[in-house]
């Protein structure tokens, strides 16, 4: 589905700020028609980088190449490329259409080709043609995203970036949202590179998406990649709630915890890895009626117990720790808050990660 | 015993709005009907009621002249005072430079220099460099007073400005120049407009430094003064009642055309 063609490649691309390196040395190639995300917590460097390849911050350092040409000098009005901004930067004197129809009248289309462009991109994007004359101040924040991204799109742009434009929106909409702009990149086949701060909407959307911290990309994969063989401590609680517990790796390949009396069975680990932490996702932590039941076991004492819609959330208390345990609904745990439980997991669903 | 306190409150907050209205406006009601006399001079109360010195007023040519004057360095100062605030106020609250905090006290000093004074060092400073005193060099006198004060009213609209707009409309592919005429005035517009009737109203009903600066030229609020000093006619009164009608003319009028340019926005819109 993703065509295998590099469309934007990324050198050593670094942008210093007053002696810090808000964005360092990142490498990165970027696909012809894919949808990219870029996901990290705030000050991370991904609005800094988004802001480079777009063209309105130059970098200090590196090369941006778009087909393999180097733009790292063209300023963002030269560029075949389009951003949506997180405040999405609707002109409030400009009514819906002639917000859509901007690029194309910056670029001299006669009014009547304008219109009926603007008029189709509606359509794709099923905004009522009514809303053509009306003002952008007068629709809902789910039209206004829509109205940005048409905007966007009648610019024909060859990549189109995205600046969190979701998150301002109220949890249900946003949902809605992501799985519509999913849409409109099948529909297009541009290439999209979208940066949020959450995995969880990276997940929906994303073909690949590269998770950055302090400047740097700590790991590029697929979502399937990113949430089941995260590379570091960092990547692994990223996503929603997970069971992370230091260990160090015994001679025999066995684990050790300082929380937790005990030998555990590992998965394979990395060459070299002595001290790291043991990830386990809520799904595949298990209530246990025997020991022997799964490779690890552990008694610990129900805490508490959380409606998740579809899912309900366990917390088992062991020692000081905290495991947490999902369920789907039909297949609920009954058992009482504070009776004693035994939890457990398979060593192949489970990994061991670095710090970092 | 609450209730009671309560419309007493409501009584005094009406009394005391009521006394304020009067103690503002009555002083250029009374302008207007010091002018209605008939009679040579000012007798209170009015003997002789008529228009006579409204016709001798309006028929006179050097009242003309003065109406003239005021208008024209008016509405030039309006002009430039809008192009050098525009920009100032660009600088003052849109843009992060070296220096900015510094340009936004020393702008707004002059607003609070005694204007006698200002209108003074002017003067002072036109003869020093040989310039003709005329309405000319008192456009700039209002200009050094009226710019700073103008720039504070449309910084105040570049404030709540998101600089994104400029961003998104560069970043599909306007140019500068574009991107000034088809977002940033547009959508500064309401505050370029108030900071236009500002500049106008503050030179058209500026004495201090006129009196200073315009040499043989002469402005309506220096006439008045003039002939309060010596000379008095009831066609002070009359003068006066005009210069204060047209400012309330032009700032209704402005309101006015303002609110026509919302209306007729949201009757697109709809």
């Amino acid at each position: 589905m993703v065509g295998r063609d590099v469309i934007l490649y990324l050198k050593g691309l670094t942008k210093t700020f007053a002696g810090h390196k808000a964005v360092d040395a990142i490498d990165l190639e970027i696909h012809e028609g894919e949808l990219f995300t870029i996901v990290g917590p705030s000050g991370s460097g991904k609005t800094t980088l988004l802001r480079m390849l777009a063209g309105m911050e130059e970098p200090t350092s590196g090369d941006i190449i778009l087909r393999g040409e180097r733009i790292n000098a063209i300023p963002a009005n030269k560029r075949p490329t389009c951003m949506v901004f997180q405040s999405l930067a609707l002109f409030p004197h400009k009514e819906v259409g002639a917000n859509i129809e901007f690029p194309l009248k910056i670029r001299g289309v006669a009014p009547a080709a304008r219109k009926q462009r603007a008029l189709e991109l509606m359509g794709l994007l099923r905004l009522p043609e009514s809303y053509y004359g009306r003002s952008v101040t007068q629709i809902s924040g789910g039209e206004r995203q829509r109205v940005a991204l048409a905007r966007a799109l009648a610019f024909d742009p060859e990549i189109l970036f995205f600046d969190e434009p979701l998150s301002a929106l109220d949890y249900k909409l946003r949902k809605t949202l992501e799985k519509e702009l999913k849409d409109i990149h099948r529909e297009t086949r541009k290439t999209f590179v979208y940066i949020t701060h959450s995995l969880e909407e990276a997940m929906v959307m994303s073909d690949r998406i590269g998770v950055m911290r302090d400047g740097k990309l700590v790991q590029i994969g697929s979502p399937q990649e990113i949430y089941s063989t995260p590379n570091s401590k960092f990547v692994s609680e990223f996503i929603g709630d997970v069971n992370v517990m230091p260990v160090t790796v015994a001679d025999n390949g066995t684990l050790t915890s300082p929380q937790i009396p005990g030998e555990f069975a590992a998965p394979s680990i990395a060459d070299g890895l002595r001290d790291g932490f043991l990830v386990v996702r809520p799904e595949y932590l298990r209530f246990l009626s025997e020991p022997g039941d799964a490779d690890n076991h552990v008694p610990g004492r129900l805490y508490n117990e959380y409606a998740l819609g579809s899912r309900i959330q366990y917390h088992v208390r062991v020692g000081e720790m905290t495991f947490v345990l999902e369920k789907l609904r039909h297949e609920a745990f009954q058992g009482k808050l504070d009776q004693e439980v035994l939890i457990g997991w398979n060593a192949a669903d489970s990994i061991v990660v670095p710090d970092q | 015993m609450q209730t009671r306190a309560v419309r007493i409150r409501h009584a005094l907050i009406v009394v005391w709005t009521i006394a304020m209205v009067i103690f503002v406006y009555l002083p250029s009601l009374s302008i207007t009907l010091a002018s209605l006399t008939s009679s040579r001079y000012f007798i209170f109360p009015i003997t002789k009621w008529g228009l006579d010195w409204w016709h001798k007023t309006l028929d006179s040519i050097q009242i003309h002249q003065i109406l003239e004057t005021s208008v024209i360095i008016a509405a030039v100062v309006t002009v430039i005072s809008i192009i050098l605030a525009f920009f100032g106020a660009l600088a003052f609250a849109r843009y992060d430079w070296k220096g900015r905090s510094w340009f936004q006290k020393v702008i707004l000093l002059p607003i609070f220099f005694p204007q006698s004074v200002l209108g003074l060092a002017l003067l002072l400073w036109f003869n020093a460099i040989g310039l003709q005193l005329s309405w000319q060099t008192a456009v700039f006198a209002h200009l050094v007073w009226i710019v700073p004060v103008v720039t504070l009213v449309i910084s105040i609209q570049v404030y709540s400005f998101d600089p994104a707009l400029e961003e998104a409309a560069f970043d599909l592919g306007a140019s500068r120049l574009q991107v000034m005429r088809e977002v940033t005035i547009p959508v500064l517009m309401p505050g370029i407009f108030s900071g236009g009737l500002f500049a106008f109203l503050l030179s058209w009903g500026n004495f201090p430094l006129s009196l200073f600066t315009t040499g043989a030229d002469t402005t309506v609020p220096e006439y008045l003064y003039a002939k309060m000093v010596a000379g008095y006619t009831p066609g002070v009164p009359v003068l006066g009642t005009i210069s204060t009608v047209g400012a309330v003319v032009i700032l209704i009028g402005g309101y006015l055309v303002m609110l026509a340019l919302n209306r007729r926005r949201r009757a697109d819109a709809g």
